[in-house]
């Protein structure tokens, strides 16, 4: 054998490429290794690490009582693991968690039929009862690891559809979608807790590999301004509305001038919290149902549901009518343009830069001073004031009083104003002058509107309206406080005080008598404007915003009734809705009632106790204010109806029980409707019930009943309250047909 | 006075020198390692699997001991008297080459095994490398000198053929006398490789091309033939990879094996299919680092790196023992090759040299090829790495091998001091 044999030459070169081919791999293992090393690192980690998150509860929403309006649970989530489950369990398993969970069979299957996966979400926020079912199902079938339950959370709104524009909701993901739920989404959510785990190719716990917790953190939960029952008063007094006027829409807010802080707000429709894609109105969800298309009927569902969703309150906008008149009075008698004894004399039309403006009442006022141009509604002198003031000052006063900017309201979705709802300081000339001072041609928010009123009543100064009165954290201690804020003094307050004056005069002799409630001094301004959305019918927002009491305005009232069928006008609609939650909110407010002597000695009188008292030593108490019947044959009185202190018509009807056992007796209860409050005392006196009169100004002579809290033909036992709620139809209009 | 020893009858089966101890030290260094590593790299596999963490290192211990015990014996057998095999065993193969075509398959979807009921289950395509490896060294010795010769063939056809050819066209086309061999050789290896092929197994074909190429390389037949072979298949390659598109007019290449191509070239393709174990294997070799995460403590043998103790070894061998280890594992291979082309190329004899070479070629082949697709430098193809990936039989066959490559040695004159 000779080495120059070609075997040892090419034997040689053949090693040596193999040599070579050793080195290029040590050459990529430096790459793969040492170079990229972190990064294949990073991705090996990230499945190699199972990070399980633990969902933090979010913060509950308490209304200024703490009541729950708003809270989270625990609910259960059930996934499958399609690595793990055999292709002849697949059958088992979509059928038994489709007739568990009531989800599609099929869409389970496929969801099953992805093996490279590890974690297919069958159905999350199910109940306890759902829950153990799937459990037991589990454990029945040995499907440990192929079938699992996680925690879950779920948002419950205790009340439904109370205060919903205001509250929102939160989507599936338990991330807030409207109202305070959006607005504070990041206060209310908390920090996720995770659990990180060893994991195996398959996407199971390694054994006996390190594992650590992160608790989760709860979110904060919020204390809101509004007042459930103050919510509620409103939301009853709206609704009573709605059906009373065949309205589209009606909204209100109720609002503390002093601080700005809204204790009620609502908008109607409103919609169930629980189930918010679900339309409330099932006539529109049927016509909805009735469209061919299917791209228009999503459509037209998804345009329904936004409707819906809608803060009205907040959101929409609307021309303030004679409201307005308010701030062109103000802005006059702040500038000492005229006085309340300055006079005027109403043609019934005025004649301005070449245009001619009505008075809504023909013929015109005749001879007025300024206390009666808000009492009487008058446009002619409202565009005189605003003629002296001039469009500088008095488009000084209209941003001043907040109607070129929003109001900052802590909630989502607020209208700003744009040049399509208003005119800015450099177009604005006399036409807009002109009809600008009785609350034409521009557009203002609700909540602007309630927030000016407020400053009125409030000394002059403009508030910022909120929500949230402070966040708490889970155990319950205050992390922020809302302080007030003062925007700005937009009137003095010697100002405020002498229109507050002339707006009670409104509310007890003018167009805002319905809104009246004895002993209260309710002051405010009815408006009334017509839609221009539609040129084929003619639609009105009538609105009326007002406060009280008087001489130390607490709480603000506003009223708008969108689009009401047959009567239109603020002072007819939307007055009694306010005088009706004013008459509730006030005494619950603990607001005083100062009954002028007059009122009180015509109309009240407060129960006696007559309890322990022999029978004719009770009678002769009661005799001289009321009539008193007796029931039972003891000789001592036992028990009494209404009992003592209550505060009762005169010549009211006590009912004295003098043994334990006879039982309350009934009686039946007649229809009150169009009668007047003398004839309505009379008619409850002969049915042995007393009246407590409700929304009538004392001095109106044409008011009439037109609603009982107890329905007429009703059984209830003698001596009841029942209350009668009257208004007038006659001089409360403040707009030309 | 020395007193005569008296042979017994088997003594001239015998092979008197002593064995190169250096080769047998690297062989039993590469199966310890080997099966340590495969150990820690099966364990949680075979726990899921098998509900045993040992169940593939025992079944593998005990053929890597059977596989000793074979490799001493057949170490100290004359290795002239292998050529006496040449010839049947590559009957034996082709025979069972056929065979695994028809019989069912012990592995449902492949058709590589062959399974003798309660004993085990081999590839023909393992006895088929030997055979070929074994029959080239005996075949390629006896016809060495027409081989290398470059003269005219003296039969009647083909001096008819030459008179015609032979001055024409540059002297491209004219039969000599090694043009004979050059078909045997090459037909032979085309024939096996198609048999492996029609096995729908990638890499034992490839394997088997790469034994044959090498074994004529080595064995001297004229340099044109294999420029002939590998220029167009470079060509080839090179264009599969400007334009992948282009497999899908090619029609002998299946689906499975244009899918692993693409998603080498495409590294984000099926991230969870078809490059899930690539890149399970890649995120272990980086997850190594330079020291490696210790042994025994890989986390990527949990499920992720599929079938660990199998094709994959290696990466587990990246991710545990770091840089350092990995390369040390490829130099103790490149070592052994280089002990192996030593005592080849020491031999007294073309036979026990082709054999020895052709035999350490064969695992370097193989070694590289698996390291290869670990790594993701070229397709995966579904190599075994030797002395680590599990399989029995396969490794008594491997440490048979290296008891030939020892009897080769004991006549090696790098053997003697």
């Amino acid at each position: 054998m000779k080495p120059s044999d070609k075997r040892s030459g090419r034997g040689i070169k053949t090693m040596l490429s193999i040599f070579l081919a050793c080195a290029l791999l040590c050459g990529r293992l430096v790459y793969l290794q040492l170079i990229k090393g972190d990064y294949y690192r990073s991705k090996a980690e990230v499945q190699q690490l199972g990070d399980t998150v633990i969902n933090a509860m979010r913060g509950t929403i308490y209304d200024r009582n703490m009541h729950v309006l708003a809270q989270s649970a625990s609910v259960w989530l059930v996934y499958v693991n399609p690595s793990k489950v055999k292709e002849t369990e697949r059958d088992l398993v979509a059928t038994g968690l489709a007739n568990i969970l009531g989800v599609d069979e099929e869409t389970v299957r496929t969801k099953l039929s992805r093996t490279q996966n590890g974690y297919e979400r069958i159905k999350g926020q199910i109940e306890k009862e759902e829950m153990e079912a799937v459990s037991k199902f589990i454990s029945e079938n040995k499907l440990s690891g192929k079938v699992s339950i996680d925690p879950d959370t779920k948002r419950y709104y205790p009340f439904g559809t109370f205060a919903a524009s205001v509250i929102g909701f939160t989507g599936t993901d338990d991330v807030g979608r409207y109202g305070l739920e959006y607005q504070y989404n990041d206060t209310l959510t908390g920090t996720p807790g995770r659990i990180i785990t060893a994991l195996d190719g398959t996407q199971n716990a390694m054994p006996n590999q390190y594992e650590s917790t992160y608790d989760a953190v709860q979110g904060s939960n919020l204390a809101l301004t509004i007042d459930e029952n103050i919510q509620h008063y409103l939301e009853e007094a709206l609704k009573q509305s709605m059906t009373d006027t065949q309205a589209t829409y009606a909204y209100g807010i109720v609002m503390d001038v002093k601080t700005g802080a809204i204790l009620g707000m609502v908008s109607l429709p409103d919609y169930d919290l629980n189930a918010p894609s679900k339309l409330t109105s099932e006539e529109l969800y049927a016509q909805i149902q009735a469209i061919e298309n299917e791209d228009e009927r999503s459509n037209a569902l998804s345009n329904a549901r936004n409707a819906q969703w809608r803060n009205r309150a907040i959101s929409d906008s609307y021309e303030p009518g004679s409201v307005f008149k308010v701030v062109t009075v103000s802005a006059a008698l702040e500038e000492g343009l005229v006085n309340e004894n300055t006079p005027y004399t109403c043609t019934g039309s005025i004649t301005y830069a070449g245009n001619t403006y009505n008075c809504w009442k023909h013929g015109g006022h005749g001879h007025e001073t300024l206390k009666d141009l808000l009492k009487n509604s008058c446009n002619p002198f409202a565009i005189t004031l605003a003629k002296g003031l001039g469009t500088d000052t008095f488009y000084k006063y209209f941003t001043a009083f907040g109607f070129t900017k929003n109001t900052g309201v802590d909630l989502p979705g607020e209208f700003y104003p744009t040049s399509s709802t208003y005119v800015s300081k450099e177009k604005f000339g006399t036409p807009e002058l002109a009809s600008y001072s009785f609350g034409q041609t521009f557009q203002v928010s609700p909540i602007q509107m309630i927030t000016a009123v407020s400053a009125v009543a409030n000394g002059g100064k403009l508030m910022r309206p909120y929500l949230v009165d402070s966040v708490l954290d889970a155990e319950g201690n205050t992390v922020k406080k809302t302080e007030p804020v003062t925007v700005r003094q937009v009137i003095s307050e010697s100002t405020a005080k002498r229109v507050v004056t002339m707006m009670e005069d409104v509310v007890a002799t003018g167009t805002g008598r319905n809104a009246f409630v004895a002993g209260y001094h309710v002051a405010g301004k009815t408006g009334t404007s017509e839609k221009l959305t539609s040129k084929t019918e003619k639609l009105y927002i009538a609105s009326f915003a007002g406060f009280a009491p008087a001489n130390d305005p607490e709480v603000a009232v506003l009223i708008v009734i969108d689009e009401p069928k047959g009567d239109h006008g603020g002072g007819a609609i939307a007055a009694p809705v306010a005088c009706d939650v004013f008459e509730k909110v006030l005494p619950y407010l603990n607001v005083e009632p100062q009954y002028s002597e007059t009122e009180f000695q015509t109309l009240f009188a407060e129960s006696p106790n007559l309890v322990g008292k022999s029978v004719t030593e009770a009678k002769n108490t009661a005799a001289n204010s009321f009539k008193v019947k007796v029931v039972g044959g003891g000789t001592t009185v036992t028990r009494q109806s209404p009992e003592a202190g209550r505060t009762i018509s005169k010549n009211g009807v006590i009912v004295l029980y003098t043994d334990q056992t006879s039982e309350a007796e009934q009686t039946t209860v007649p229809d009150f409707n169009g009668l007047t409050v003398q004839a309505a005392n009379q008619r409850a006196i002969d049915s042995g019930l007393n009246i407590k009169i409700s929304g009538a100004s004392l001095t109106s002579s044409d008011i009439v009943a037109y609603r009982q809290s107890h329905p007429k033909d009703s059984k209830v036992a003698l001596g009841t309250v029942v209350t009668v709620y009257f208004k007038t139809t006659v001089g409360v209009d403040d707009m030309a047909e | 006075m020395e007193k005569t020893k008296k042979l017994k009858w088997y003594h001239k089966f015998l092979a008197p020198g002593g064995m190169d101890i250096m080769f047998f030290a690297l062989v039993l260094l590469l199966l310890g390692v080997g099966l340590v590593m495969l150990f820690s790299a099966s364990y949680p596999y075979a726990y899921y699997k098998e509900g045993k963490s040992t169940y593939f290192f025992e079944r593998q211990l005990y053929f890597a001991i059977a596989g000793l015990v074979a490799m001493l014996i057949v170490s100290k057998v004359k290795y002239e008297y292998f050529k006496l095999a040449a010839i049947p065993l590559l009957g034996v193969s082709l025979l069972l080459l056929v065979l695994v075509l028809f019989l069912p398959e012990p592995v449902p979807g492949f058709k590589r095994w062959i399974e003798i009921p309660g004993v085990t289950t081999f590839q023909p395509s393992e006895i088929g490398k030997l055979a070929l490896i074994l029959f080239c060294a005996w075949g390629m010795d006896l016809q060495h000198n027409a081989i290398i010769s470059r003269e005219l063939s003296k039969t009647e056809k083909a001096k008819k053929f030459n008179s015609i050819f032979a001055d024409r066209l540059g002297g491209m086309f004219k039969i000599t006398k090694a043009t004979f061999p050059t078909w045997i050789y090459g037909g032979l290896t085309v024939v096996m490789c198609g048999l492996v092929f029609l096995e729908d197994h990638l890499s034992g074909t490839i394997l088997m091309m790469g034994i044959g190429g090498l074994m004529m390389y080595i064995g001297g037949f004229k340099g044109k033939w294999f420029l002939m072979v590998l220029i167009p298949a470079f060509a080839f390659i090179t264009l599969l990879i400007v334009y992948p598109e282009i497999m899908e007019k090619v029609s002998f290449l299946k689906d499975y094996m244009q899918e692993r191509i693409i998603s080498w070239l495409d590294k984000d393709y099926s991230p969870r299919g078809s490059r899930w174990q690539t890149n399970n294997a890649l995120y272990a070799i980086g997850s190594g680092g330079f020291f490696g995460l210790g042994l025994g403590n890989s986390k990527q043998k949990f499920m992720f790196v599929s079938e660990p103790q199998n094709d994959m070894i290696f990466s587990i061998v990246c991710e545990e023992l770091g840089f350092v280890g990995a390369s040390l594992v490829i130099l103790l291979f490149a070592l052994l090759i280089w002990r192996g082309v030593v005592i080849g190329l020491k031999s007294k004899t073309r036979f026990g040299s082709y054999l020895a070479m052709g035999i350490v070629f064969q695992v370097g082949l193989q070694t590289l090829l698996n390291i290869g697709v670990a790594t993701d430098s070229i397709p995966n193809t579904g190599i075994s790495l030797p002395f680590f990936s599990y399989g029995g039989t396969s490794l008594m066959m491997l440490l048979f091998q290296m008891g030939m490559v020892l009897a080769v040695s004991r006549y090696s004159r790098v053997s003697k001091k």
